[in-house]
């Protein structure tokens, strides 16, 4: 890779991606969830989930448990190999960097 | 847009950080409806055998199995479906309770108050354990559950 993914690059989008890479395939999180991990406000993590959406990184499933909406995230397989190609793509710049 | 090695060791920082904190989440959701459904099954019995000491058999005996059924069908809902590992925790209660009836025999003769807080113990020394990997709530939980039956026993 000769240039980062700029879909991963942001860091909250970064953030997202590795929170969902260490979850078990295909397995949701919710949205409430995710929000206390990454740390962001609710447009802001809402607005960057539809970006990795738009790029089929994530999976996005809203149902209702009850009364209460409830939104989930999924990663694809698309979104899981491009972040590994992304992780690897870092530990190769600290790899080769002259120390 | 080319990253620097120092960028690119912050990036990978934040990558574990998130990481870390996900999978400590999960253990956290899927761990929870366990220790809830074992939490009231103690209530149950600790309160049943304290008005009838002398039915404490048949007071723990349906409530364990129950646990154990409960448990097995709450690891079926919870547990990632690829892991299939839902019997596991019905093997674990057979191991624990295995173990709990080895140290009896070892022991033995114990009295009541004896019988009694040794399984609360061992639950509360593996929590903590377990807490020193997966996260202080764990620990903190072992730590409570100790203090408590140490508390209740003297």
């Amino acid at each position: 890779m000769e240039q980062p993914d700029p879909i991963i690059h942001q860091p909250v989008r970064l953030k997202i991606m590795s929170a969902l890479r260490v979850l078990p395939a295909s397995e949701p999180i919710e949205f409430v969830r995710l929000k206390a991990i990454v740390a962001a406000t609710e447009g802001n993590l809402g607005a960057h989930i539809s970006t990795l959406e738009e790029a089929g990184y994530v999976k996005v499933e809203k149902d209702f448990v009850g009364k209460r909406p409830r939104t989930r995230i999924a990663l694809t397989k698309q979104g899981r190999r491009a972040f590994e190609d992304y992780v690897a793509y870092l530990r190769d710049i600290i790899d080769t960097s002259p120390s | 847009m080319s990253l620097s090695s120092k960028e690119a060791a912050e990036s990978l920082s934040d990558v574990e950080r998130a990481a870390r904190r996900s999978a400590q989440a999960f253990g956290y959701s899927k761990a929870a409806p366990h220790l809830i459904l074992w939490g009231a099954i103690w209530v149950l019995g600790y309160s049943g055998t304290d008005f009838s000491p002398m039915n404490a058999d048949w007071i723990w005996g349906p409530l364990i199995l129950a646990g154990c059924v409960g448990g097995y069908l709450l690891g079926r809902g919870t547990l990632p479906t690829e892991s299939s590992g839902a019997w596991r925790v019905f093997a674990l209660a057979a191991v624990a309770l295995l173990f709990i009836f080895s140290t009896y025999t070892i022991m033995w003769p114990v009295h009541g108050p004896q019988l009694a807080a040794f399984p609360a113990l061992l639950t509360g020394t593996v929590y903590a354990g377990v807490g020193l990997w997966l996260g202080t709530r764990y620990l903190i939980t072992g730590l409570a559950i100790i203090a408590l039956t140490m508390g209740g026993y003297l």
